[in-house]
């Protein structure tokens, strides 16, 4: 057996060789180093599986998309009774703080995008006022509308996510002030604002060449 | 393909997992997110060698996956079924980009592809020098029809009647393309070793 008739037989053997191709490892040690290095490559290659970890923004967005699409119920009491007096009355200020951030976000967009924006008038909200209302459809247009300049192939992806989350924040408000005293409301509504301020900053990381 | 080693007490664990989260049990969902992820993610991630589209693949891969979840049975591993809607899902994509996820046939393979032959060559040998960075950076230097086999079969520990069966090929060109995906393998590693030697 030549090495050019062992090398066109190669690609079949999988867990063992014939009398003939065996007598031919034995005699030829170039390819007998190639079976060597095609093992060592597929035996090295296993320890790849599963060895990256995605970022917390991935269950983030697909908790969302659960929520929103009614696979997750909403929590037991017990659990709403363990977070309460963990919460405090900080979370009325973080509430507002999350809003700010969303604020941030949108007033970089517009220099990005060179948009010209009075921003005097885009007021931190007072203390205890929900504001969700403050970023609205027309800051998510402009977001996805960079993100299309730059990578056009996310941007479906995108207004997805900010549907399911536009949706998680509707809903955590009404929430939030059918119950002001609440405070297990509040939390959820500056999840949802942290959630809507991750998918921000992930789509501006992204979108930059 | 082979599950990953699991004890009893796991699967019972995750059978419990699942029927809470056909519950909308939130915390269940999560630890089963938690339980799959990292393979998942790594799957999706050698495959398309970019990090943004391997994340928004991984979240697709498990919505589509906690959508059906109701209909699961437990036929056959959960691991399993989660697999190979992960793949599905990145096939999907790349067909929707137009990169070719069938592998070439031999007679298309353009010569920049082909791994060199080198019959009879005096190289040093590759085993037991091989480490995980440079054959990740390899593998990303891989044509995609190539990778795509070489992460099934050999990463992923798919068969090749199941690989032929997921990308469409015949059982023989998938042979024939991990054959070359290695051989490809081989000479890049090789190549990369010899440039790390001549660097001060």
């Amino acid at each position: 057996m030549t090495c050019e008739e062992f090398e066109r037989v190669l690609p079949e053997l999988e867990g063992g060789h014939s009398i003939e191709q065996e007598a031919h490892l034995k005699s030829c040690s170039a390819c007998s180093d190639l079976v060597r290095d095609l093992n060592a490559i597929s035996q090295q290659a296993r320890h790849l599986q599963g060895s990256e970890e995605p970022s917390p923004w991935v269950w983030n967005s697909i908790e969302v998309s659960l929520r929103q699409e009614g696979l997750i119920s909403q929590p037991q009491p017990e659990r709403a009774r363990t977070l309460a007096p963990l919460l405090g009355w900080k979370l009325r200020w973080m509430v507002p703080l999350a809003a700010a951030f969303l604020i941030v976000f949108g007033v970089l967009l517009h220099e990005r995008g060179g948009v010209q924006r009075d921003l005097a008038k885009q007021t931190t909200p007072p203390a205890g006022v929900v504001t969700a209302d403050l970023v609205t459809s027309q800051e998510d247009e402009q977001l996805l509308n960079t993100v299309a300049a730059r990578t056009p192939s996310m941007r479906d992806a995108y207004e997805a996510n900010l549907r399911s989350v536009n949706a998680y924040i509707r809903d955590a408000k009404q929430s939030a002030d059918s119950n002001p005293n609440d405070e297990i409301a509040q939390q959820y509504l500056m999840n949802a604002y942290e959630q809507k301020a991750m998918v921000y900053e992930m789509a501006l990381d992204r979108s930059l060449p | 393909m082979a599950d990953a080693k699991k004890q009893p007490g796991d699967r019972l664990s995750e059978a419990t997992l699942i029927e809470r989260a056909k519950q909308g049990d939130a915390q269940a969902f999560e630890a089963l997110y938690n339980l799959h992820k990292r393979r998942v993610y790594s799957l999706c991630l050698r495959m398309t060698a970019n990090t943004a589209a391997a994340e928004d693949l991984t979240q697709e891969a498990f919505l589509q996956l906690f959508r059906k979840i109701g209909t699961f049975r437990g036929e056959s591993a959960f691991s399993t079924w989660l697999h190979r809607m992960a793949v599905n899902v990145v096939l999907m994509q790349l067909r929707k980009k137009g990169l070719p996820v069938v592998p070439l046939e031999d007679t298309m393979e353009s010569e920049e592809e082909a791994p060199k032959k080198e019959p009879g060559a005096d190289d040093p040998r590759l085993a037991g020098s091989i480490d995980r960075l440079r054959l990740q950076q390899s593998i990303a230097a891989l044509p995609p029809g190539y990778r795509m086999i070489f992460l099934l079969h050999d990463v992923e520990g798919y068969e090749h009647n199941e690989i032929a069966g997921m990308v469409g090929c015949s059982i023989g060109n998938s042979k024939s393309q991990l054959h070359k995906a290695r051989m490809k393998l081989r000479e890049l590693l090789k190549t990369s070793r010899a440039e790390k030697a001549t660097k001060p």
